[in-house]
């Protein structure tokens, strides 16, 4: 990776350079530096395995620059650079640009531009206080670390379940136990620069979080189990490497035997991981600026309105004291704000960058689109426009697009997950799933999706028996989830959904009359 | 950047040598360059939203070592180097410094994995499969492969991507207020790829990719449909301005592609949601459709390296593996009509000669009358299973690490006319596009959305229906499989991902009409 000062310099000789250009109206220059590294879990007790596999990293560097030509405020030019932070590379950009330049007649001027009305004025400085990962990286943490504490971590994990698994006295002990660890350790971090004609200063962040992922199966006792963890510290990547394998394993173990129920409908208590992927895949694409004015969000001609149950809110807080994602700063360099996008079951806010904000503002179906109580939205502050890579990490050649970092979902009135089985009486226990999908379009909010391990039966309001995993298939709508939940949590637990590039904390909650069909049983893996 | 290839085809192989001899342990390493150039372009309501063209390089270098413990070790660097390819100094200074890395990482993993052995050897067993399998054979090659285009991405005019997205957009949304958005992108690139292995392997391949996406919103009254559907070849732009009319993927050139796509969701917003039957049901699926089934459903599970449990925790395993001792293979698991494979050397999305293990490429039929054959597989799985590597290993970009991953992979043509296979339905339904698919862990068990859902009647086609999907147990679905179409179409698939970090690649599937039964799911 390159270093702080290194982006910054360049983007500040760009910056020159680019102001000396008679023909640009406006510039930006933005530089990212990011690197990704992985160690992946592969052990199987009867198939020869590496444990393992080779850790890797990916690390890529460059910018985009992005410029608005005179002749047309309207007329933008982009063009990016890998790997060479030089003048002559931008020289060489700035010709593409120009080359590329195209009239939008919805551009709105770059970030910061006093073009665009209704949006707070743009902080013309750096947020001072670090994050986790800041004070972490200030006693050589996460954003120093080199391969070691990853791939120790890694194997520690596997040693981890390996003892755990053997010193149990249990069933799965046979010649072929049919032990599997899969998952990774994982470590993301970034550096940004960003230079505009617009801002007055340089705007510049670095970020570093891991995730670690472990999924224990024991295919003898057709038994899953799965830990993760994610943070910010190297401290904690560390604490979870110690206990993560030996966790899922166990959990595993418990889930020995599972029983295979017929389809039909149930009543459900979702634990967080199952929340995590149904907001993941169902409910966050629908709260973007971006959705709403493609007409394709779930909540369409709904902002303003009751769309969940009134107990129910979900934010994103960038600078959540306990995310594992810290971002003071846009990658348009704007300030990177909290933002509520459902405040007691009302949809009040949306995910959004800059463009998109004014797209919006200025879409002349705008209020068939947002609906009646919304048509008096003035402004969706652009507060969650990222640049990121498949890693969620900066990527100096990602346009800029609406994510969130940490994301939470929490409720009033919340009880404990015993009490929510107590409430559920009859049904089932869904901790993880599998594969969801907006099977008819995100409009439409039909999900479907197979619930895959750490899930129980339900009776008389207790956990009764293991629920086999990949025995039942959900078909649901999100409104059958979050509109009319028999009860909710009282405590946020972070989830990992794989390929988000958001962070998530969520609650369990309970819903009635979810529809199952059942999947034959002879045709899984795990038989 | 093109140049850089021809540089490391000289000086690429004496430098990996000399990296392997100085180095202790190190038994093998492998260099992979890519060089890309590409243009982009997209639209939305027939307004231009973005153009793009630009140059790129990466490398990736792989070191595999052997400690004197008898532990081994691989460790990868992946480096996006961009201009840096232009000068050489810097050039091969990045790669011994990516070379350098992998190799450290490589001994780092095998010391602890040597020293987990020996702290578990206290126990029985479950250090035994920590045991080291050497990678599969690959013979020693040198090849150059060309890209093929009619019009070379470098060349195009700036603007031509641009007019060509933002006119298309602008005659979707001119068809009238039923479409309430409309996205249409275009690109077209060139690549070079280069294999360099520390064996003797010299590999150079060249590719063509233009692809054209739409996505369209279309509403009527209180019903809406979202379309999405790509359209691909690994040529030049004309598959794009004029269409291609290859025989197994032939395509309409992007405006009528875009035109017949934004007409299907104006007739579906205005269509009823499927009100699915209770009970299992006749389908006759279509070309489009079949090709989501044999991705999900065949292709996917038919990796090895899913199929040995190495996704487990990512994308699950396979229906087709228990385990080494209890599997699928030489066994029916779809009826006697049914037949699949990979064909990496057709004319497809997926086409490729040699892997990126410098292996090369080959026809691998997965399902034979009914009775699954064999994976797609990588060296170091091929060992594991005992057989020859078949050339699957493959990266989404040089800098990620290959992964196992399909080509052209689709479900056999029998031999019925399609046009038949519906007449003889006395009641059922036609199943036609894909849409979104939703697969349970082991691909055992799958919903899968249609674009449209036509009732048959009789034996004729009627009332049409959206939001409708097929659920079935997979080798419920393929054994009630009675005709197979001779009307064997590919489709490009640009967005198959897999791995972490995820890794997005392109490639065709596709297969006949079929006929079988299976529940349906509505909306």
């Amino acid at each position: 990776m390159r270093a702080a000062q290194e982006l910054k310099n360049f983007v500040r000789e760009a910056r020159a350079m680019l102001a000396r250009e008679r023909d640009l109206a406006e510039f930006e220059i933005y530089c990212a530096s990011a690197e990704h590294r992985v160690a992946r879990l592969a052990y199987t007790s009867d198939i020869p395995s590496r444990g393992v596999e080779e850790l890797k990293s990916h690390v890529a560097d460059g910018f985009t620059l992005r410029v608005v030509m005179r002749r047309d405020a309207r007329e933008i030019g982009v063009a990016t650079e890998a790997g060479d932070l030089s003048l002559e590379a931008l020289r060489a950009a700035l010709t593409r640009a120009r080359s590329a330049a195209l009239v939008d007649p919805h551009f709105p001027g770059l970030p910061g531009t006093a073009r665009l009305p209704g949006l707070p004025k743009v902080a013309n400085r750096t947020p001072s206080k670090p994050g986790p990962a800041a004070a972490d990286a200030a006693v050589g943490g996460l954003m120093r670390a080199g391969d070691a504490p990853l791939v120790e971590a890694a194997w520690r994990i596997v040693g981890g379940a390996l003892e755990a698994f053997t010193r149990l006295p249990t069933a799965a002990h046979d010649h072929r136990p049919g032990l599997v660890l899969g998952g990774d350790v994982s470590l993301m971090r970034d550096r940004m620069a960003l230079a505009s004609s617009n801002f007055d200063g340089l705007r510049t962040e670095a970020g570093a979080h891991f995730t670690c992922t472990v999924t224990a199966l024991v295919e003898s006792l057709g038994a899953k189990g799965t830990a993760s963890a994610l943070g910010a510290t190297l401290g904690g990547m560390r604490a979870a490497a110690a206990r993560a394998g030996r966790d899922a394993v166990l959990r595993a173990l418990a889930l020995g035997g599972g029983q295979r129920p017929p389809g039909g409908t149930y009543r459900v208590v979702f634990g967080p991981q199952p929340v995590a992927e149904i907001l993941n895949y169902m409910v966050v694409p629908s709260l973007s600026t971006g959705a709403f004015h493609a007409a394709s969000t779930a909540y369409h001609g709904r902002f303003g309105a009751q769309v969940m149950d009134e107990r129910l809110s979900l934010l994103d807080d960038p600078a959540a004291a306990r995310g594992a994602i810290h971002r003071g700063l846009t990658c348009e360099g704007l300030p990177a704000r909290r933002t509520i996008m459902i405040r007691d079951g009302r949809l009040v806010g949306l995910l959004s960058n800059f463009y998109d904000s004014h797209r919006l503002a200025t879409d002349e179906h705008r209020a068939e689109k947002l609906g009646p109580l919304g048509a008096e939205q003035t402004g969706f502050p652009p507060h969650s426009g990222y640049r990121l890579g498949e890693s969620a990490v900066r990527r100096f050649d990602a346009n800029p697009g609406s994510a969130a970092t940490n994301l939470t979902m929490r409720a009033r009135g919340g009880k404990s997950e015993r009490d929510l089985i107590r409430a559920v009486g009859e049904g089932i226990y869904v901790g993880r799933v599998w594969y969801t999908y907006p099977i008819n379009g995100q409009r439409a909010g039909d999900f479907t999706c197979t619930v895959s391990g750490d899930s129980y039966l339900i009776r008389k309001g207790v956990l009764a028996a293991p629920l086999a995993p990949n025995a039942l298939r959900i078909n649901a709508n999100i409104e059958q989830v979050f509109a009319h939940p028999l009860g909710v949590g009282n405590r946020t637990q972070p989830a990992l959904v794989w390929g988000a590039p958001e962070a998530y904390y969520t609650i369990a909650l309970a819903a009635g009359e979810i529809p199952f069909t059942a999947i034959e049983a002879s045709q899984s893996a795990m038989e | 950047m093109f140049g850089a290839a021809e540089l490391l085809k000289k000086e690429g192989p004496d430098l990996l040598r000399a990296f392997i001899r100085g180095r202790r342990g190190a038994v093998g390493a492998d260099l992979r360059l890519e060089v890309m150039f590409s243009r982009s372009s997209s639209a939305t309501d027939g307004e231009a939203r973005s153009a793009h063209e630009g140059e790129s390089a990466g490398f990736s270098v792989s070191v595999r070592v052997d400690e004197p413990s008898g532990a081994s070790g691989t460790g990868q660097t992946g480096v996006e180097v961009g201009r840096l390819a232009l000068r050489p100094a810097r050039l091969f200074a990045a790669i011994r410094a990516g070379l350098a890395e992998a190799y450290e990482r490589a001994r780092l993993s095998a010391r602890e994995k040597a020293a987990l052995v020996r702290a578990l050897n206290k126990y029985s067993g479950p250090a035994r499969s920590l045991a080291s399998v050497p990678p599969g054979p690959r013979a020693a090659v040198h090849d150059e492969v060309a890209a093929v285009y009619q019009r070379d991405p470098r060349t195009l005019g700036p603007g031509e991507l641009q007019r060509l997205c933002r006119d298309t957009s602008a005659r979707v949304a001119a068809l009238g207020p039923e479409i309430a958005f409309n996205a249409v992108a275009a690109l077209s690139e060139v690549r070079e790829e280069l294999f360099i292995g520390s064996d003797g392997t010299l590999i150079s391949q060249g590719f063509a990719f233009s692809q054209g996406d739409c996505y369209i919103v279309a509403q009527n009254g209180d019903g809406h449909q979202e379309i999405y559907d790509t359209i691909g070849q690994q040529r030049g732009l004309e598959c794009l301005s004029e269409g291609w009319r290859g025989e197994l993927m032939p395509n309409p050139d992007l405006l009528t592609f875009a035109l017949e796509l934004a007409g299907e969701a104006r007739e579906l917003a205005a269509a009823p949601a499927l009100k699915p039957p209770d009970a299992e049901v006749t389908v006759v699926t279509d070309p489009h459709f079949n090709a989501l089934i044999s991705h999900e459903i065949i292709g996917h599970p038919s990796e090895a390296d899913r199929a040995l449990k190495m996704e487990a925790a990512y994308a699950g395993r396979s229906w087709f593996l228990r385990s080494l001792e209890d599997n699928e293979v030489g066994r029916q698991v779809g009826s006697p009509l049914m037949s699949a494979c990979s064909d990496p050397s057709l004319d497809g999305y997926g086409h490729y000669l040699y892997d990126h293990e410098g292996t090369r490429a080959r026809r691998v039929t997965h399902v034979d009358k009914g009775v699954f054959h064999g994976f797609l597989n990588s060296r170091d799985t091929a060992a594991v299973l005992g057989v020859e590597p078949n050339g699957s290993a493959r990266a989404s970009e040089v800098f990620y690490v290959p992964l196992i991953r399909m080509s052209n992979t689709f479900l056999m043509p029998g031999e019925s006319d399609p046009q038949q296979i519906i007449a003889d339905v006395d009641h059922g339904y036609y199943v036609c596009g894909s849409a979104v698919p939703s697969i349970a862990e082991s691909r055992e068990n799958f919903r899968i959305s249609a674009r449209r859902i036509y009732e048959i009647d009789h034996g004729r086609v009627g009332r049409l229906y959206r939001a409708g999907s097929v659920i079935a147990d997979s080798k419920d679905f393929f054994m009630q499989v009675d005709a197979v179409g001779n009307d064997l179409r590919l489709i490009a698939i640009p967005n198959c991902g897999k791995g972490q970090p995820m890794q997005v690649k392109r490639m065709s599937n596709g297969g006949p009409t079929m006929r079988s039964r299976a529940r349906l799911g509505g909306g």
